[in-house]
């Protein structure tokens, strides 16, 4: 419901320029509410879809009382702030043949491309040569990650992997075999097919680092994040704490980065987390396990509010991720059938 | 010991341990191995048979691998083998079974000989095994299946779904009895409904009224047990997005626990078969007029299917949908002691024979 006590919504430009103003240095608490409040009003007022689904409860004071939008919502509708007809991108999510993909329209890609790369430079990493294990914004032009990867490359960046070709294993090699330290990025699945038929082993130069992103689904493997980082070191000399892990998906526009093992993933001054208790639907208690609906302000022409459907725990000032697999989970909690014929 | 004798200890064990709720009437079993086998005595000597005589005797040992989700399959799959009078390995899940832990408990040193557990699978029972019935998901099915030997009679009881269908009720007869075979086991078990189709005469709006607040009495009489935390965020995760749905089809509606995942009664507007994400959570959807059109992507996996009026003229509507049980709504998770599991006969495959032809 639009609080008709507040200033009138933003128009596009407003808003867009606040925001890129604001990611330029860190996001008080404060700033963070006045500009997540000034998005929520814009996207009442220009989007049909969240219009409805914020009338359904009471108007929200405070950034943490707008309820998050679930992620399904993207699969059965249009969540964006303009007549998607008009957008210049439109990212898909990953699914199986016949299975219905979300969708999210941007009508520019400033503020998402800002946080891209704002985040990414969050990290300090020196800049190398780019091995990436993805396919190339061209060959995936709906796909979020290679546009962010497409982002995060530079013309000396090499694209291994090509959606229907798969890797390109000699092209990997190659750069492998270099004297100069590398970056490699890409998905967790690429990385392991390659380590899987690698006969080879390296020890990359000082200063190398490999950024892995997303997780098996459809693909029938499971693997802890232990066993993709063994093999990290046995493959390539990388030890753990030189691999960064990505989490983020097409909904969202920005991203969280951890380092090697245990270490909770951290979000950019941009972006607030709250977990919410599976089984109450409130908010988690500290410590607790709770499913993690991300304000993401790099959102603004789509949705805020997000209620993903991955499990965290709170950890220092970010969360320790265990995703949606219940094998990610502390031992004990899964019930699953599998498990206990293990 | 006699079959008889094997039979009246076993059931004496079941009042002992308390263990009724998880198996069928003993003295069924008596006639449905007499059904099969030809005669109630054809394990203790030679019977008539046909122009001759015949024995059955019992493949021994028989490998039971059992998962955790309820304990009918270790109860029963193990009753059925002492029945028989085999041996019985029997693959517990890694958590126990309580029940059937106060079972054996329960059972007498002749009997009790004749099973050994283990919550590991110790390899040489998979290789000295007469027969592997297997309870489990269908990878679990598949992984076990590559490690026997053709020559091993194999049985897999492998994932099952089940339904209900309201034909008539003018007077909610059924929403007691609906709400019971949903709650019962927290929908674990193959004969969980995860759905019911409400034919057009019927209001499911109403319908879906009626049995949510029977699931809220189940709940207060017998809660749900508590469930991990990916179970219920897989819940809260369903349960948002039908309400999203629902603001865009005012035929949808959802009906759920405050404040827990305790119980959901989802309702579509359309007829494909759904999955429940299951611990209560059941769809209510309308009843098409093709039905098998409707079930064809879960076809074969369907187990039974619970009516309302169970009669003759209902039981037509679904016998060809490739159900294997039809039966009452409330009687669901209570199938008798005649029930084909699966479609397949219950002691029959379990024995050899030998014949004398004087």
């Amino acid at each position: 419901m639009p609080a008709t006590s507040h200033p009138p919504a933003d128009t596009f430009s407003e808003l867009e320029q606040a925001l890129m103003d604001a990611f330029t240095q860190p996001i008080a608490d404060d700033v963070f509410d006045k500009l997540a409040m000034r998005i929520h009003r814009y996207q009442q007022a220009q989007s049909p879809v969240l219009a409805q689904f914020y009338a359904q409860y009471p108007p929200a004071r405070h950034w943490h009382e707008i309820r998050p939008l679930p992620q399904s919502a993207f699969k059965l509708a249009d969540v964006c702030c303009f007549d998607p007809s008009t957008a210049i991108h439109t990212f898909h999510t990953s699914g199986t043949t016949g299975e219905t993909r979300g969708r999210h329209h941007y009508r520019s890609m400033q503020l998402h491309d800002a946080s891209v790369l704002l985040g990414w430079k969050r990290l300090d990493l020196p800049h190398h040569r780019r091995v990436i294990l993805a396919p190339s914004p061209t060959h995936a032009p709906h796909s979020s990650l290679s546009h962010m990867l497409g982002l995060l490359a530079d013309s000396e960046s090499d694209f291994c992997m090509h959606p229907t070709h798969g890797l390109d294993r000699a092209r990997i090699e190659a750069a492998l075999d270099g004297d100069a330290p590398l970056a490699l990025l890409g998905t967790a699945l690429a990385f392991l097919h390659f380590f899987e038929n690698s006969t080879r082993t390296w020890q990359l130069p000082h200063g190398s680092y490999a950024m892995e992103t997303g997780g098996y689904k459809g693909s029938g493997r499971t693997l802890t994040k232990q066993q993709l980082l063994k093999k990290f070191t046995e493959v390539l000399g990388l030890s753990p704490d030189s691999v960064i892990n990505e989490y983020g998906m097409t909904e969202l526009s920005s991203q969280f980065y951890t380092r090697g093992l245990d270490q909770p993933h951290v979000a950019p001054s941009w972006v607030r987390v709250r977990l919410i208790d599976p089984e109450s639907d409130k908010e988690a208690s500290p410590g607790g396990i709770g499913r993690i609906a991300i304000y993401d302000l790099a959102n603004a022409h789509s949705n805020l509010a997000l209620q993903t459907e991955d499990l965290a725990i709170t950890k220092d000032k970010g969360f320790l991720l265990l995703g949606r697999d219940p094998a990610a989970l502390p031992r004990g909690c899964s019930r699953e059938a599998d498990a206990q014929l293990s | 010991m006699t079959t008889r004798e094997r039979i009246r200890l076993l059931a004496e064990a079941v009042r002992a341990s308390d263990t009724q709720a998880y198996l069928p009437d003993l003295r069924e079993w008596e006639e449905a191995l007499a059904l099969e086998l030809g005669h109630p005595e054809i394990l203790d000597g030679f019977r008539p048979f046909g122009s001759g005589y015949s024995q059955a005797k019992a493949m021994s040992p028989l490998l039971h691998i059992v998962s955790g989700n309820t304990p009918h399959a270790a109860l029963q799959s193990t009753v059925r083998g002492l029945i028989l009078g085999a041996m019985n390995w029997v693959k517990l899940p890694s958590a126990g079974l309580p029940i059937f832990d106060r079972f054996l408990a329960a059972l007498p040193r002749a009997l009790a000989e004749k099973v050994e557990c283990a919550s590991t699978l110790p390899a040489h029972w998979l290789k000295q095994a007469r027969a592997v019935l297997v309870f489990g998901n269908d990878k679990t099915v598949s992984a076990i299946h590559s490690q026997t030997r053709p020559d091993q009679v194999f049985i897999a009881h492998g994932n099952k779904v089940s339904f209900g269908i309201i034909f008539d009720d003018p007077g909610w007869q059924s929403v007691p009895g609906a709400a019971r075979d949903i709650s019962l086991f927290d929908q674990m078990g193959c004969l969980s409904p995860h759905l019911f189709y409400i034919a057009d005469a019927i209001s499911i709006h109403e319908y879906a009224r009626r049995l949510a607040d029977k699931m809220e009495a189940c709940e207060k009489s017998q809660p749900r047990a508590p469930i991990a935390p990916e179970h219920a965020a897989h819940i809260q995760a369903v349960r948002a997005e039908w309400r999203f749905r629902a603001l865009t089809d005012s035929g949808i509606a959802v009906h759920a626990s405050e404040g827990s995942t305790a119980w959901t009664v989802i309702v579509d507007t359309t007829s494909e078969f759904t999955l429940s994400p299951l611990n209560r959570v059941v769809f209510l959807k309308p009843l098409p007029s093709e039905l098998p059109i409707a079930l064809a992507g879960v076809s074969p996996w369907l187990s039974t299917v619970g009516i309302f009026p169970c009669t003759p003229e209902s039981t037509a509507q679904v016998s060809q949908t490739g159900v294997s049980r039809i039966c009452r709504v409330g009687s669901m998770q209570y199938p008798s002691g005649f029930w084909h599991q699966d479609a397949g006969a219950q002691f029959a495959p379990l024995v050899v024979w030998i014949d004398f032809e004087p």
